[in-house]
This record gives C-alpha cells, sequence and structure tokens, in this order.
C-alpha cells in the first residue's frame, strides 16, 4: 500500500527546478510519462496484494495459474518502470502532499479492508472475491495504461502502455470467464 | 539560462496537475460480470465487434434515470442494439446479480428492471461498497428470454452506471431457440467512430477526442470551454475536470 497515486506536479517541478537542465532541450517525456510510471508502480504495488493470495489460496487452478502469471509480468514490467523514472530522476511515488486526490478517498484504490475481506473469504468465496478484486483492479489498469498510450511522448512508455493494456484485457478475459461460470 | 528553464517547467507541472486531477474520476465505475453483462460479454470476446466498450466495460456512465443499456448516453450504443444476439444466461427465478467495481462511490440506490417492472430495488443510504457486491433478485414470473437493465445509483452525483443481462429465466439449460426478433435492426448497426484525434469543435464531449484549449463543447446541456490541450478519457467530463474545461 506504500505508494499513493498522487500528484506529480511537485515532484517534477522539484527535479526540474534543481540540477542543471541540460541546454534548453525538452525532456523525452513528459507529465503523463511519468503519472503512468508512478501510478503504474503503485498499482502493482497493490494488485499484487491480491493475487499474492490468489496464487496461494485459490481453489480453481486455473486462478492460481493466472495470478502467478500475472505476477511475473508484473515484476518485469515494474523493474522497467523503475528504471525509467530512476533515469529521469523522477520520484518512484507521486507526492501525496500535492493533494490531487484530496476529496476523492481512496474509492479508485485497493483499501486495505479489500485486501482483508479477501483475506477472511474461504472456499467459493474466497474465488469469487479475488476474481472480482482482480477484474477491478485490472480495469483500472487497464485505463492509467490507455491514458499513456494516448498522451505519453516516450516511446518506450507508449509501448509499454500498449503491452500493459493487451496483457491485462487477456487477463480480464480469462477473469470474465471464470466469472460467468455458475 | 536558469530562467529560460523556470517556464517550461512550469507548464509541466501544470498539465501534470490538470491530468492527474482528470485521473481520478475515471478510475469511478463497474459493471455485472455475472451472470454477464452485455458490456462483459463484449470485454469477454464472447461478443465481438463492440467498439471502445472492450477496454472500459465499467464506464457505461449517464444520467439517472435512463431505462437504455448504455443509460441514454453518447457512447456504447452498440449495447442497445437487440439484433446483436447477446447470450442469454440460463437462469432459475432468484438470480444473484454480482457486480465489478473500479472504484467505491457511495451508493443509494441498486436497481433491477424489466421493461417497466421495477424487480428489485437496493438501499445503500450513501454507503460505500464494500469488496463486492452480490444482490439476490426474484425474477417475478418472467420467463424465457429476458433483459435484465441493472442501474447503479450514485450518491453524490446525478450519474448512474447501467449494465443490461440477457437472461433465459425458467431454470431449463436450453438455450433458447432463437432470440426474438422483435424489432428489425432499424438502424445500420452502429460503425463506432475512430478512437480519433480531430478536434470536434463545438460538438458534445467525447472520450477519445483531443481538444485544443479553446475548443467549446456541450456536455449534459452546458456548454464549455478547453483550457488545456489533452486527449478526452471517460471520467474527464467537463463539469468533473475544471483544470481542463471552463464552464461558458
Amino acid at each position: 500500500m506504500g505508494r499513493k497515486l498522487t500528484a506529480v506536479a511537485l515532484a517534477v517541478v522539484l527535479a526540474s527546478g534543481c540540477g542543471s537542465p541540460p541546454e534548453a532541450t525538452a525532456p523525452p517525456y513528459n507529465a503523463t510519462d511519468v503519472m503512468f510510471l508512478q501510478m503504474g508502480l503503485a498499482q502493482i504495488d497493490e494488485g499484487d496484494q491480491v493475487a499474492g493470495l490468489a496464487e496461494q489460496r485459490a481453489a480453481d487452478p486455473r486462478l492460481r495459474t493466472l495470478a502467478t502469471e500475472l505476477r511475473a509480468q508484473w515484476r518485469e514490467e515494474s523493474a522497467t518502470m523503475e528504471r525509467s523514472l530512476r533515469d529521469w530522476r523522477q520520484p518512484l511515488a507521486a507526492d501525496p502532499s500535492a493533494g490531487a486526490h484530496a476529496g476523492h478517498g481512496d474509492v479508485h484504490s485497493l483499501r486495505p479492508s479489500d485486501i482483508g475481506e479477501l483475506r477472511a473469504a474461504t472456499g467459493r468465496t474466497f474465488d469469487r472475491t479475488a476474481v472480482t478484486l482482480l477484474l477491478g483492479h485490472l480495469g483500472n489498469c487497464v485505463e492509467t495504461a490507455r491514458m499513456e498510450v494516448s498522451g505519453g511522448a516516450h516511446p518506450p512508455a507508449r509501448t509499454l502502455g500498449a503491452n500493459v493494456t493487451s496483457r491485462r484485457q487477456s487477463q480480464i478475459q480469462s477473469l470474465l470467464k471464470l466469472a460467468a461460470e455458475p | 539560462m536558469r530562467r529560460r528553464f523556470t517556464l517550461p517547467a512550469l507548464t509541466v507541472a501544470a498539465t501534470a496537475a490538470a491530468l492527474t486531477v482528470g485521473v481520478s474520476p475515471a478510475s469511478a465505475h463497474g459493471y455485472i460480470s455475472s451472470p454477464p453483462s452485455r458490456q462483459a460479454n463484449c470485454a469477454s470476446g464472447a461478443v465481438a465487434n463492440c467498439g471502445d466498450i472492450v477496454y472500459e466495460p465499467q464506464s457505461v456512465e449517464a444520467a439517472k434515470g435512463s431505462k437504455q443499456c448504455n443509460g441514454g448516453g453518447s457512447r456504447f450504443a452498440v449495447l442497445n442494439d437487440n439484433s446483436r444476439n447477446w447470450p442469454a444466461a440460463s437462469v432459475g427465478q432468484n438470480v444473484t446479480f454480482n457486480w465489478v467495481l473500479t472504484a467505491r462511490h457511495s451508493t443509494s440506490t441498486w436497481e433491477y428492471f424489466i421493461g417497466n417492472t421495477q424487480l428489485a430495488s437496493f438501499n445503500d443510504g450513501g454507503a460505500q461498497p464494500g469488496a463486492t457486491k452480490s444482490h439476490a433478485v426474484n425474477m417475478r414470473g418472467f420467463s424465457g428470454r429476458q433483459t435484465v437493465l441493472a442501474r447503479w445509483n450514485v450518491a453524490d452525483t446525478a450519474m448512474a452506471f447501467y449494465a443490461c443481462v440477457d437472461l433465459n429465466i425458467g431454470g431449463g439449460t436450453t438455450p433458447p431457440t432463437t432470440p426474438p426478433p422483435t424489432t428489425p435492426p432499424t438502424t445500420p448497426p452502429t460503425t463506432t467512430p475512430p478512437p480519433t484525434t480531430q478536434p470536434p469543435a463545438g460538438g458534445t464531449w467525447r472520450a477519445g477526442a483531443a481538444y485544443q484549449p479553446g475548443n467549446v463543447v456541450t456536455y449534459n446541456g452546458r456548454s464549455y470551454t478547453c483550457r488545456q490541450a489533452h486527449t478526452a478519457l471517460a471520467g474527464w467530463e467537463p463539469p468533473n475536470v475544471p483544470a481542463l474545461w471552463a464552464a461558458s
């Protein structure tokens, strides 16, 4: 839960204000790229809590397999995301004090209570809760990735956004099929 | 030199702030996953060629009070198209509807209809949903192929989320012989507008469109002027994102 999906603004100002800027060249990335990578890392942190539990405890082997695949992809994606942010000297998490989410609460995030409900669930209820939480969370991941594809400037980050979109879409398809089973 | 750098930095900051403010409501949605709603059948690939809804089955948001599967909004008209041969799940008289939420809005009510008959309404009194949300709904004697319209009424906005679920009610497992083509497809099947970048000068606000400062759009009967260049996403509706749109 460590990283919060919050404003990039202050971070960008701080990062750009110090150091010695190169001669009037614009950076090869824009604010959407930074936001995508920071939000992506936060979403992976959150989602991995659900996927980790599902990998260990799901009754349906298809759900366990999907969770394993998802976690492996997330490890790879988060390494790429961290590398770019470090290269750009941008913080890995947006600065929560900028308050861009003030008033929104955590409605878009997986809350500790959601993870708690999943932890407490057993049997079929556990599987159904995990599928439901993953579907919602992966839906958010797709929205973030599509934002990058449409608004990012850094070609590798946009490619990552496109890959994340298609990987999560394919997992959403599998999860929807599981959810539709009576 | 140092001075010269300040301006772009601030511009980036302003854009970042605008985008960040905008992205929050973008994730604010939900849909019925089982029995599969029409948007779930699109997203899962069970029904092909649905357009953008495959990326965001959670985004069927429109003003409250509609009886249309897309909520009467400007997007996702494919959901209203009964000629699409939507798969119908076989169910008995008691059906449990399961929602997937990508944001946990405080909720006034969840409503279920077949035609003009309200099957059920659940009042959450403004509470936020938990990890899962399910409702057991009695079909009240309806049988055969039916379309249930579900509405999730958000407590603190004028909006609702819509989902239509096609059912074959009666407990049997035999699929309906033919979906009733009650109305022939009067309009040619919707060709979804390409998710383009042309500036739709003066039209209705639309996700996927690229807007430039000075563009004027209408949304829910009000007009707004674009303040910053951006490509609109669902959830960035003008009233939600004052950083991007000024009410005229």
